[in-house]
């Protein structure tokens, strides 16, 4: 049994029930018209507790799964708090905002809505129709409604809820599998908003303002800028994960008009915003007031967030306000961080290719490197990522198999508690940790062990290529054959011989190894999961089954496929930074 | 689609809104989408959601709109497209 955390309340409810009396600070969130609401945390408590009654009036008990897509942020945190209100599990999925692919959410949809037994789903007016086809399709017929329908003012849920109860089921992708829940706990929220908020960001309530853009149905934007900050009573304003896509800058411009002190986001966005925002667009920001930039949630590339600095030092950005960090789903969010005003700090590793530092431990919580056997290795020894303590979730809702998988303990250690075996490799130095990849990912080739996004960050660099839209794995060219090294990419400029030759030449001069085959590959079409990463598992079972999309070599008249300029670029391959 | 009146003489024509989404869309992705016409459906772009998003708001910006985020659920060619950029237009 882990100790109480000491500085935050035992659960998410007791949190917002202490907050009820600031009627001053709280949410506030920005609609993609740009107008803001603010819910006090006094709005926020009361709203709450009316929604809770709601879902125990229409028959959700305690430990009922609520499945939820709701794309507004402002509804969808007061619908969520609601369900913990009345000790009901909540499960976010995310909203449908492609435009293709319908038939896959609607997939989705029943998936989650199975795979967690959920008795209901919420949803919005306007979402209604893209989800209930969805809904159709799963045999227990999950009620369907829509928030509009939980009007007035029906009483409290009253039901009492402990550090024990299970809080809400977060569904992830992950880059490999199908959607699984990751079990989280209201003590695991407790110790997690004590470790990253307290320990790790040392946040001030009469100072501190968090921004986010990230999305409500992933772990960083609600565990990081929801549950953490009403666990340490920091306001926060939300906008819309599309209107930062299709305008970085208002990420920016919502800091420099709220004084926003933390940020996050995941390695992209801060290359979009160094790749997109003019000049003109940086005059005009003031954002020294940030003290915090954290970055997680995908492999985090130093350049991106050089760049970043270089863009926005005329706004009065603080380099020394990155904050990388490692963390992931089953352990409620964060594991690592970077200590506070560090900044970026990067390692070579044993090809010589930089690595960011992700930072160390929080109190109370233990993280290991292990080999294939389970035994601990040494500083700088490259293995499998394992960590405990109480943010560790207890597993996979009705996974025992997956579980048990992913929760055991390691080798040499007597007591035999379990830590989650992240899939992840790294190594330490002292008490830093590196990340280097998937372990599931890993290229062997002649008995040797090759790191894909090394490869992909190299490959990456040629023009031509989508940067970011590469995937390096090993497949067998033939059945029962050797694994060989083969690399898929997005093309954009469209000479699929050039591209080629330019690959073998960077793998070759970087890695000394020999590409068996590359495959260009037209724009957006590898697979991805949710937040945009390409998938390795997908594409290389794909290439397996020879369902690849590639661009023809040959000129094509119609354009899509193709460039039928046919001119060749200068393309090289630039060294390892 | 709708005859200017004098208020928007800056407003451009549909073949503009094709035009600028052609060439926001080749800011974009890098790569050439003159062959994009109003019947190409737009999920055979292969531009990803992601990327779209960017077309959108470089759209948004230059035409000084905001569309509503609903209104881009279940848009399924280019003229769909357009037609919403037109309706915000007038509104």
């Amino acid at each position: 049994m882990h100790s109480r955390p000491k500085h935050v309340a035992p659960t998410l409810v007791d949190a917002v029930r202490a907050l009820a009396d600031d009627r001053v600070r709280g949410f506030t969130f920005v609609r993609s018209d740009g107008t803001e609401r603010l819910y006090s945390f006094h709005d926020m408590a009361v709203e709450a507790e009316r929604r809770a009654g709601h879902l125990a009036a229409r028959g959700l008990k305690k430990g009922d799964r609520l499945a939820m897509v709701l794309p507004e942020g402002d509804e969808f945190v007061l619908s969520f708090l609601g369900a913990l209100f009345a000790g009901v599990v909540p499960v976010p999925i995310y909203p449908q905002l492609t435009f293709k692919n319908i038939e896959a959410y609607h997939d989705t949809v029943a998936h989650i809505a199975r795979a967690s037994g959920a008795s209901m789903l919420l949803t919005s007016a306007s979402t209604k129709q893209y989800v209930e086809p969805g809904v159709a399709r799963v045999e227990s017929r999950p009620g369907l409604v829509t928030v509009d329908e939980l009007a007035g003012d029906v009483g409290k849920a009253g039901v009492t809820v402990s550090p024990e109860d299970l809080a809400f089921l977060q569904f992830t992708s992950g880059s490999t599998s199908r959607p699984k829940g990751v079990m989280v706990s209201q003590g695991n929220l407790a110790a997690n908003a004590e470790a990253f908020m307290i320990h790790g960001l040392d946040r001030d309530p009469a100072v501190d303002k968090g921004v986010s853009w990230l999305p409500l149905f992933h772990d960083m934007g609600l565990i990081g800028f929801v549950v953490g900050p009403l666990f340490t009573s920091v306001p926060c304003v939300f906008l819309p994960t599309a209107s930062f896509v299709r305008a970085p800058r208002a990420w920016l411009d919502k800091i420099h008009e709220h004084r926003g002190t933390i940020t996050y986001a995941p390695n992209f966005a801060y290359a979009l915003v160094a790749k997109r925002l003019k000049d003109k667009e940086v005059e005009g920001l003031d954002l020294s007031c940030l003290r915090i930039a954290g970055c997680g949630a995908e492999p985090i590339q130093a350049r991106a967030l050089r760049d970043f600095a270089t863009r926005l030092a005329p706004a009065g950005f603080d380099p020394r306000s990155f904050l990388p960090s490692y963390g992931m789903a089953e352990a409620t969010l964060a594991i690592t961080f970077m200590p506070l005003r560090e900044g970026l700090t990067t390692d070579r590793n044993h090809i010589g290719q930089e690595l960011v530092d992700c930072g160390r431990v929080f109190p109370e919580h233990e993280i290991a490197i292990v080999d294939e056997e389970g035994r601990r290795l040494g500083e700088r020894q490259i293995g499998q990522i394992v960590t405990r303590g109480p943010s560790v979730t207890k597993g996979y809702f009705n996974e025992p198999e997956l579980t048990a998988e992913t929760y055991k303990p390691i080798a040499d250690e007597a007591d035999g508690a379990p830590w989650l075996h992240t899939g992840d490799l790294g190594y330490m130095v002292g008490d830093r940790l590196f990340v280097c990849g998937r372990l599931k990912d890993i290229i062997i080739i002649r008995g040797r062990n090759y790191y894909p996004s090394d490869i992909e960050w190299a490959v990456s660099e040629i023009p031509g290529i989508r940067r970011g839209n590469v995937v390096a794995f090993g497949a067998p060219l033939e059945a029962d054959g050797e694994e060989q090294l083969v690399i898929c990419c997005e093309g954009t400029s469209g000479d699929a011989s050039a591209i080629k030759d330019a690959t073998i030449a960077c793998v070759a001069s970087q890695f000394g190894l020999t590409v068996q085959d590359v495959v260009v590959a037209p724009l957006a079409s590898l697979p991805r999961t949710s937040s945009g990463k390409p998938q390795r598992r997908k594409t290389r079972q794909m290439y397996v089954e020879g369902t690849l999309p590639r661009v023809r070599h040959e000129p094509v008249s119609s354009g899509i496929e193709s460039d039928s300029q046919g001119e060749r670029n200068a393309i090289q391959c630039s060294p390892p930074r | 689609m709708q005859p200017a009146t004098m208020n928007d003489v800056a407003r451009p024509t549909r073949d503009g809104l094709l035009a600028m989404f052609r060439s926001a869309a080749t800011e974009v992705v890098e790569k050439d989408f003159q062959h994009v016409q109003e019947a190409t459906v737009i999920s055979e772009l292969a531009i990803d959601s992601l990327g779209m998003l960017e077309i959108i708001g470089s759209m948004e910006r230059q035409l000084r709109i905001q569309i509503p985020d609903e209104s881009l659920t279940g848009l399924h060619t280019i003229r769909d497209l357009l037609d919403v950029v037109e309706k915000r237009m007038a509104s």
